[in-house]
Order: C-alpha cells, then sequence, then structure tokens
C-alpha cells in the first residue's frame, strides 16, 4: 500500500470534511435510487420499491461511519473529538481540575527539575571525546577503597613506565589558588598547577591559542598559563590580543599562551580561572602525596590492565623508599571518581521526588475516582446510546493523559524555576553543574512520565466509571451500592498514599535529626568575634624571609585596637585540614606491617590557641621564646586530647616523645609540651582526630608558613577590625591579598550548606507529601460521608447520638490510617537504609524520628478526618430520608 | 460483510470488486448487482460492506472515481479500475488459484 498517497488522501479529506460528506451522500442516494429503479423495473409500486430500498440499505448514518472509519484520519478525528469533550469535561468542574493540575505541576515539575540533575550529573557521560576512556589514577594503602593523590615518585616512575594508557597527566592542588598581583588590587584566583598534555588528555580544544606544548613543564621552563574564557572576559576584557599578555601568579611571571571554552570546568568542582603550567622536580622523599594523575587508555586496554600495571610500577616504588609505608595503585573511571561524593544524595532525592510523584498520582486518581461516581450517569447515557466500553474507556483516559500533560507544561515552567533557583541558592560545590539544564532527553523523560502517570491515574477510574451496571445507574447514580469496588479501590489508593507520606516524612525526620545533631556540634573553638582569612607569601620570600615576615606582621596586628588575640595556622576548623602526617609514639616500634596511623598535623604560632580559644588541658601553650631562629634546641609540639587518651592512656603524656613522618627510628624525637582540647578539621561530622601542632617557625616547618590562615579574635565588629588588617598587610607588602575573609560563624555555616540544603529539600518534599494526603484523606471521608447520608440520617432518626455518629466517621477513617502506618512502617525500616551515609549520627531506623513523623501525621490525618465527619453529625435526618 | 449464508472469506469482496471493474467501470449499485448475478445469487452484498470496501481500495491506489452520467441520465459515482488495481487482481488471482487447487486437493484426498 502506498503509505504517501494514503496520507495526502488521509488529509484531503481532512481538509475538505464538507465535500467529502457530501459526495458520500449524494452516493448513497444514488444507490438508493438505483436500488429503487430496479425494484420498480422488476413491477413494484414506486412506493413499495423505495421502502424495499430503505430497508435493504440500512441505517445511512451506520454505513456513512463505516466508510469513515477506514481512513487513518478517522482516528485522528475520534481523537480530537475525545480531547474537546475532555476539555470542555474539565471546564466544567474548574475546581476539581485546578486541585488535580497543581498535584500534577508539583509532581511532574519536582520530578523534572530533579532528573535533570541527576541526568547531567550522573548519567549523562562526560562532555569529552570517548569518555570511557578517562581514568583517575592514585594510590591507597592496601585494603582501603578511596582514592588518594599520587607522590612525585610514583608518579614520575608510573608516567616513565607504563604502558597502557595513551597519555598520562598531572593535576597539582585541585581546590587551591594563586595570588594574582599587577593587576589593581592583589586577589587570590581559584587555579590549579598542570602537566603539559593535560588539555590534550581531554582533548577539548581552546577557544583561543593553544594548550601546553611538550616540555614546557621540564624544570627550568618559561611560565605559561591558560585561562578560562570566564577570567578572561571578567579580568581581561575579553581582550582580543590576549596571548603572549603576562600574569603575575604567586609573584612569578606567566604568559597567556591560550582561552579555555566556558564549557571546559576541571577540576569539576567549582570553577577555575587558570591553569599555570606545573613542573616536576625529581623528589628528595615519597611523600608529600599531593599529585592528582590521569590517564587516557589506549583503546582496547582495560581498567583492571592498567590497574594491576600500575599496581606493579607502586610495587617497585615501595620497594625504592623500604621505609615508607606500602602502597597500592588504583584506576578508577574519571566519572565515577568526579560525581561519586554526590551521588548518594542525588539518589536518595530523586527516590523521595519519585515518591512525591506516586503521591500526586494516588491523590489524582482519587479524585477522578471520587468523579466517577458522579459520572457514571453520563457514561450509562453515552453506552446506552450506543458506544462501547473501550471507546468509552478510551475517552476517559484521553481526559486524564489530557490532565496529566496540561499539569505536566505547569511542571515543566515549575521545574525551569527550580533548576534556575537550584543553581543559584543551591549548593554551588557540586561536579558537573554547568551542564545541568532541560534538553530533549529530559523532556522525552517528562513526556513519558506525564502520558505514564496520566494512564496510570486514570485507568481505575475509567474502567471503574465504565464498569456494566447491575442496576440501573440511569437511574439511581448516586446509590452507594453501586459502586462499592470504586470505594474499595479508593480506600487502598489512600492506604497507599498514607503510607508514601509517612516514608517521605520518615527521611525527611532522619535527616532534620541529623542535622540538629550536627549543627550543635561544638568545632572546639570560640566562634564569636573571630575573623579568619588567607594570606600566601610569594617565591621571593626565602624562608628566613617568611619568619621575619609573620614575626613582623602579628606584632603589628597584636598593637591594633580592638584586637585581643592574634594567630596564624596552616589549618583551619571546621573543615580546611591541610596535611595528616603519620607519627609514632616512643616505645612503640616500627612494625611497617602495621596500619599506619596517621594525626592532622599543622604549624601554628604561639598566640593561635587563645586567638581561637582552645583549652590548655595539661601543660602549657607555645611560648615565643621556645625558638631563636635557626637554633637546635629539642622539638616541641602540643598535642589535643584524642591523641592523649588514645596513644598515652593512663601516662601523662607531658614530656613524652613523638617522631613524625614515615617510622624510621632515625627521626628526630619531639617532646610533647601541652595537651589542648579537641578542635574539628576535618568537618563537624568527623569523628575525633589525634591532631598535633607545631611552631611555625620551627625547623622544617617554615617553607610551609608560605601559605598560612590568619585568626584574630577581636572585641567589636568585624567590620572596624578587617580595614585595619588589610592595611597593616598593604604597607608590609602591598602585593600582598587579604583572601577568604571570614568570621568562623560564617565557616561553621559554610561547612553545612549541603547538608541543610537536602535537609530543607526533602523535607518540603515531605511537608507536600503531608499536604497532599492529607487531602487525599479529606476528599475520601467527605467522599464517603456523602455517600452515607441517607444511612446517618437512619442512624440519627433511630436515635443515634452525635458523639455516636462522629465516632463511625472518625473510626473509618482511623482504619485507613493505621493500616498506612503499618505499610509505611515496614517500608521505612526497609528503605531507609539508603540514606545511612547521609545521617550524622543518627541510626537509619531512629526510632524518636520514626515515632515523632507518625504522630504528626496521624494528628494531620486525624483533624482531615474530624472535619467531614463532624459535617456528618449535623445531618438532618429528614432532609437526609428524602435525600434520594 | 455479505449476506446471506454464505460467509465470504475475508478479503475475497476486495477481490471479487477488482474482477468486476475489470470489466467495465461501474457504480457503486451495478457493481453489487453484477457479483449478486454473476455468483447467480450466492453472493449479495450490502452497503455496510461495499462502501468501506470501495473507500478502502481507492485508498490502496487501486481505483479511481469519476462522476458520469447513467442511463437515465443521474449523475452518479463511477469506479474505474487503475493499472495498479490490474496488477493486485492478476496477483490476488493467481494466488486465489493455488489456494483454491490445494484446498480441492486436500478435500478431495
Amino acid at each position: 500500500m502506498n503509505i504517501f498517497r494514503n496520507l495526502i488522501a488521509g488529509l484531503r479529506e481532512l481538509v475538505r470534511r464538507k465535500k467529502t460528506e457530501i459526495e458520500l451522500n449524494e452516493e448513497l442516494d444514488a444507490y438508493v435510487q438505483n436500488l429503487t429503479d430496479a425494484k420498480v423495473q422488476a413491477g413494484a409500486t414506486r412506493e413499495e420499491a423505495l421502502r424495499a430500498a430503505r430497508l435493504e440499505m440500512g441505517g445511512v448514518e451506520s454505513v456513512k461511519h463505516q466508510v469513515r472509519a477506514v481512513g487513518w484520519e478517522f482516528a485522528l478525528e475520534v481523537f480530537v473529538q475525545d480531547v474537546r469533550y475532555g476539555v470542555r469535561m474539565l471546564l466544567k468542574s474548574p475546581l476539581f481540575t485546578a486541585v488535580a493540575l497543581t498535584t500534577i505541576a508539583i509532581g511532574i515539575g519536582a520530578n523534572t527539575a530533579m532528573f535533570s540533575l541527576v541526568d547531567a550529573i550522573l548519567l549523562r557521560p562526560l562532555p569529552y571525546p570517548e569518555p570511557q576512556r578517562l581514568t583517575v589514577v592514585g594510590t591507597n594503602q592496601r585494603g582501603e577503597s578511596q582514592i588518594s593523590p599520587m607522590g612525585t615518585a610514583d608518579f614520575l616512575a608510573w608516567r616513565d613506565r607504563q604502558q597502557s594508557f595513551e597519555q598520562v597527566a598531572v593535576l597539582d592542588g585541585a581546590g587551591g589558588s594563586f595570588a594574582l598581583s599587577g593587576m589593581g588590587a592583589p586577589e587570590r584566583i581559584p587555579g590549579v598547577g598542570v602537566s603539559a598534555n593535560f588539555f590534550s588528555i581531554f582533548g577539548v580544544a581552546p577557544l583561543k591559542g593553544r594548550g601546553f606544548h611538550p616540555g614546557e613543564d621540564q624544570p627550568g621552563a618559561p611560565g605559561v598559563v591558560v585561562i578560562s574564557q570566564q577570567f578572561w572576559r571578567d579580568h581581561l576584557d575579553s581582550d582580543p590580543k590576549v596571548l603572549n599578555r603576562t600574569l603575575t601568579l604567586d609573584g612569578k611571571q606567566h604568559t597567556i599562551v591560550g582561552v579555555m571554552p566556558a564549557g571546559f570546568r576541571f577540576p569539576p568542582r567549582a570553577p577555575v580561572d587558570v591553569w599555570a603550567i606545573h613542573t616536576l622536580n625529581p623528589p628528595t622523599s615519597r611523600p608529600p602525596f599531593g599529585l592528582h594523575a590521569f590517564g587516557r587508555l589506549k583503546p582496547g586496554v582495560s581498567m583492571r590492565q592498567a590497574g594491576a600495571e600500575l599496581d606493579e610500577i607502586v610495587g617497585q616504588v615501595n620497594a625504592q623508599y623500604p621505609s615508607s609505608t606500602p602502597l597500592a595503585g588504583v584506576v578508577r573511571p574519571m566519572k565515577e571518581w568526579m560525581v561519586s561524593e554526590v551521588s548518594t544524595p542525588l539518589l536518595v532525592l530523586l527516590g523521595a521526588i519519585g515518591l512525591l510523584l506516586l503521591i500526586a498520582v494516588v491523590n489524582v486518581a482519587n479524585l477522578l475516582l471520587a468523579r466517577a461516581a458522579v459520572r457514571r450517569r453520563e457514561v450509562a447515557v453515552r453506552m446506552a446510546l450506543g458506544a462501547s466500553r473501550k471507546r468509552v474507556v478510551r475517552q476517559l483516559l484521553t481526559e486524564s493523559t489530557l490532565l496529566s500533560l496540561l499539569g505536566g507544561v505547569l511542571g515543566l515552567l515549575l521545574a525551569y524555576f527550580a533548576i534556575r533557583a537550584f543553581l543559584a541558592f543551591g549548593p554551588g560545590q557540586m561536579p558537573r553543574l554547568n551542564e545541568v539544564g532541560i534538553n530533549s532527553g529530559v523532556l522525552v523523560i517528562a513526556f513519558v512520565v506525564c502520558v505514564a502517570s496520566g494512564i496510570l491515574f486514570g485507568l481505575a477510574p475509567a474502567l471503574e466509571t465504565s464498569r456494566p451496571a447491575l442496576s440501573d445507574p440511569l437511574k439511581d447514580a448516586n446509590r452507594s451500592s453501586s459502586s462499592a469496588s470504586a470505594h474499595r479501590t479508593h480506600r487502598a489508593l489512600l492506604v497507599f498514599e498514607v503510607a508514601l507520606a509517612l516514608l517521605l516524612m520518615m527521611g525527611s525526620g532522619l535527616l532534620i535529626r541529623s542535622f540538629v545533631r550536627l549543627s550543635h556540634v561544638s568545632p572546639g573553638v570560640e566562634t564569636d568575634h573571630l575573623i579568619t582569612a588567607a594570606i600566601s607569601l610569594s617565591d621571593k620570600y626565602s624562608e628566613p624571609q617568611l619568619g621575619q615576615f609573620w614575626k613582623q606582621f602579628l606584632e603589628k596586628l597584636q598593637a591594633l585596637p580592638g584586637v585581643r588575640a592574634v594567630g596564624i595556622t596552616m589549618s583551619l576548623p571546621p573543615n580546611l585540614l591541610e596535611i595528616t602526617n603519620p607519627f609514632t609514639v616512643e616505645g612503640q616500634g616500627y612494625d611497617r606491617q602495621r596500619k599506619l596511623q596517621l594525626a592532622e598535623e599543622m604549624a601554628v604560632s604561639p598566640d593561635y590557641f587563645r586567638a581561637l580559644g582552645i583549652p590548655l588541658i595539661k601543660g602549657r601553650f607555645f611560648s615565643p621564646s621556645d625558638r631563636v631562629e635557626g637554633e637546635k634546641d629539642p622539638m616541641i609540639v602540643i598535642i589535643n586530647e584524642t591523641m592523649a587518651k588514645q596513644y598515652f592512656g593512663g601516662k601523662d603524656p607531658i614530656g613524652g616523645r613523638i617522631q613524625t613522618g614515615d617510622p624510621d627510628p632515625r627521626s628526630p624525637w619531639e617532646t610533647i609540651v601541652g595537651v589542648v582540647g579537641d578542635v574539628k578539621y576535618s568537618g563537624l561530622d568527623s569523628g575525633p582526630q589525634p591532631t598535633i601542632y607545631v611552631p611555625y617557625n620551627e625547623n622544617g616547618w617554615v617553607g610551609w608558613s608560605r601559605e598560612m590562615y590568619l585568626v584574630v579574635r577581636s572585641s567589636g565588629g568585624a567590620q572596624q577590625v578587617v580595614p585595619a588588617i588589610r592595611a597593616e598587610l598593604a604597607s608590609v607588602d602591598s602585593t600582598l591579598p587579604l583572601a577568604q575573609v571570614r568570621t568562623m560563624d560564617e565557616r561553621l555555616d559554610e561547612s553545612l550548606v549541603q547538608q541543610r540544603f537536602r535537609t530543607w529539600l526533602i523535607s518540603g518534599f515531605a511537608a507536600l507529601a503531608l499536604l497532599l494526603s492529607a487531602i487525599g484523606i479529606y476528599a475520601l471521608i467527605s467522599y464517603s460521608v456523602s455517600q452515607r447520608t441517607r444511612e446517618i440520617g437512619v442512624r440519627v432518626a433511630l436515635g443515634a447520638q452525635r458523639s455516636h455518629v462522629l465516632g463511625i466517621v472518625l473510626r473509618d477513617g482511623l482504619k485507613l490510617l493505621l493500616f498506612g502506618l503499618l505499610l509505611g512502617w515496614i517500608g521505612a525500616l526497609s528503605a531507609t537504609r539508603v540514606m545511612r551515609s547521609l545521617l550524622y549520627s543518627t541510626s537509619a531506623t531512629d526510632a524518636v524520628s520514626f515515632v515523632a513523623t507518625s504522630i504528626t501525621l496521624i494528628a494531620v490525618a486525624l483533624l482531615a478526618c474530624y472535619i467531614p465527619a463532624r459535617r456528618a453529625t449535623k445531618v438532618d435526618p429528614m432532609v437526609a430520608l428524602r435525600y434520594e | 460483510m455479505p449476506d446471506k449464508n454464505t460467509a465470504l472469506i475475508q478479503g475475497t469482496l476486495d477481490m471479487l470488486i477488482l474482477k468486476t471493474l475489470a470489466l467495465e467501470p461501474m457504480h457503486a449499485h451495478g457493481l453489487g448487482l453484477r457479483i449478486e448475478q454473476i455468483s447467480q445469487g450466492v453472493f449479495q452484498v450490502n452497503p455496510g460492506s461495499l462502501f468501506p470496501a470501495l473507500k478502502r481500495l481507492e485508498r490502496a491506489g487501486w481505483l479511481e472515481r469519476e462522476w458520469r452520467s447513467t442511463a437515465n441520465s443521474r449523475r452518479a459515482k463511477y469506479y474505474v479500475l487503475t493499472a495498479g488495481g490490474r496488477k493486485q487482481l492478476k496477483l490476488e488471482t493467481r494466488d486465489w488459484k493455488t489456494q483454491s487447487i490445494a484446498i480441492a486437493r486436500i478435500l478431495e484426498a
């Protein structure tokens, strides 16, 4: 059959419907005429002949209908008819339509928004050519699951010996920054150091200029830098002659050789302004481990083969550094590494939103069911006039799908704004956020979800409405007996809805409880009137000059009015830990097979503890007289309470000695002079960690003081003190920026952004779920009260008390509620387990939050029952008995 | 569907229409009449099956219609077989023959 011809013919008939109709009429008339003529010729009178001919013809309308049904366009016509009828029906009951549309819009909108996040972040492949070949390479201690950055020795050995990768590259200091000077006020800009082939691994072409050439990362080569499009626009006014201009980064000249397009963001968590060339000097020891290594696998080489090869090379490096802790090599897919942290929260949120959609669907189904009873009469009329059940069901499903699509369009609008709001106000520290948006894939999914939910919530009511009736629904459409099965479906759906709502509420209850606990965790410092900032000194300061600079600067600050104490530190609570270091307590021995014991270690100035308000538990703080530059005294340390408890037991740690670094009997001994209170450096949700403090000017640590956090305890507000600090800094060195100026309260707040955000989000969903199910319960009970008006009237007439009637209705609601609660509890006990990793010192089956949410739900649900129940008690028996 | 007791095998009506029109162009009534006559009254085609069948065949491109005057100078829609219709008729006739011979063999076995 010629499809094209058929299509054209169908379209022609659609366009010229009237003409086609007339032609058909004419033809049928002619047929009857011919038939009559034939009969007259055969001898019948004209009248008889006409009568016989009409009889033979049968119903003209039915023939016409059959002819029309041949073309494909007929199905379309029927569909259009159904849609028009549907729209009319929806307009006829605006309140129902509004409630249903809002419910669907919320469900679909929230789902679409969330799905576009999940799609962009978790599902879509990375936006680079052949992303499946991109890997992250690192090391860890045997038996650990996470992947840690590499040391230079391991990286160089791997780079030179590996056979599995087409290219390997390295990035130093993810989340790092550079001091930019020589362009107005000095400031810190986000940036990383990378090896020469960094860009070619990703296969992304620069917008302008070039990536790095091989060899530009050799020691002694001149500094070059590639900048982001955003930096080019914001800092260089999109200067067309930007190439070969120079930037002063950390005091060193860098020539701009390229501009990367805005879509390129790596490391993925936050925007990067500059990628500067990073030179790898031959290592003198195995640590520190700060290099993020990447590789593009050769085609056909598996992740497993590459991992085995890396492990072997790392094994060779283990042998080369016998005193270091043996490490293992790990190769992971790059995408997994990028999104691992956010995947659980995102999936939990998606699950929560899926539940919300289900609740919305159930609610609309219930609304439709309630209407089904009303519409039975209308449908019965249509069926009596010859509509088949199939036709009626199709019409009703068209109506519900129409509803869901309209709701879906509203939902998309909602999703669009929700995503915009999320990008603007949500936690910015998420990978691949720049890829988030509503794309065609998301639209397709949204459409499918719309149609599916339309059919889902429409099917039961449609079947119910068109059920062949035993009694005649034309006569008594309002009789409850005729809709007993509708009532059962209705109730089952409601139980399901209550269970879903409870599940969501329990999830949110757990998160709230966990969040409350977390925000009451003390960071271990006094947070009020505490100003923090970051200062980093360029390469032009030699090591002795560093010590000089800090001594002078701290003295100046201390003398400022309004400053009570001032200190510097390498790491800052609540979550800015810079390094951890292995340590050995005197008398412990040097067993290399023992699991490495790690302590947070940081260099601080003597007044640091006083400035932060960290309590002294034993011994003393550092004092400025501890050390004169370059002198060879015994080294001293202060440890925290946890370390004292864990490693010294009942003994007095003061005067005890430790070694830091890889276990080695030749390492120098450091004497403990004090024990201070615990401070959280690895996040408020981290457990107690051993911490070691050393004086910042002690031998071996001076070099680390190039990048320090400044802490200032003031007596007044930050507004007065910060300008004074800036002025003092400028007076010492005008090229140094005072970066990341925040109060400690602000830092605490920021460290909880992610947790706060997801707690709010899920609680919002739970509140919506509660609202929706309350509406559902209210609707059901009102409906059943209206169905039972007559029965109630009889009861009242026979002398039932108002309280008795109230009891009957409430008991009815309560029964459903209890079933729902039971189901919800069962669901929660098995489902909240997935949230375990999101909870802080809260069990995934925390009894308090489960009971609290259940009580909330019961209270709201009972209220929703009570309103219609009270209406039932007002039933006037006389009116009720005349009711039908 | 045909009247009388003889059930027409599905799709056969189309073939009969094509065959009848291969003789000469006809209007709907003439067509029904002709089928009835040639089959000696075995097949009576009612309008409820005839008109949909005509439309189906027209859609398939096997028929065309044109308005002509009838013997008693009435305007009537005449159906004309197209080249495609002839080809289709040949095809269906061949298939039909093969099938009916096969069926006859089975019945006589």
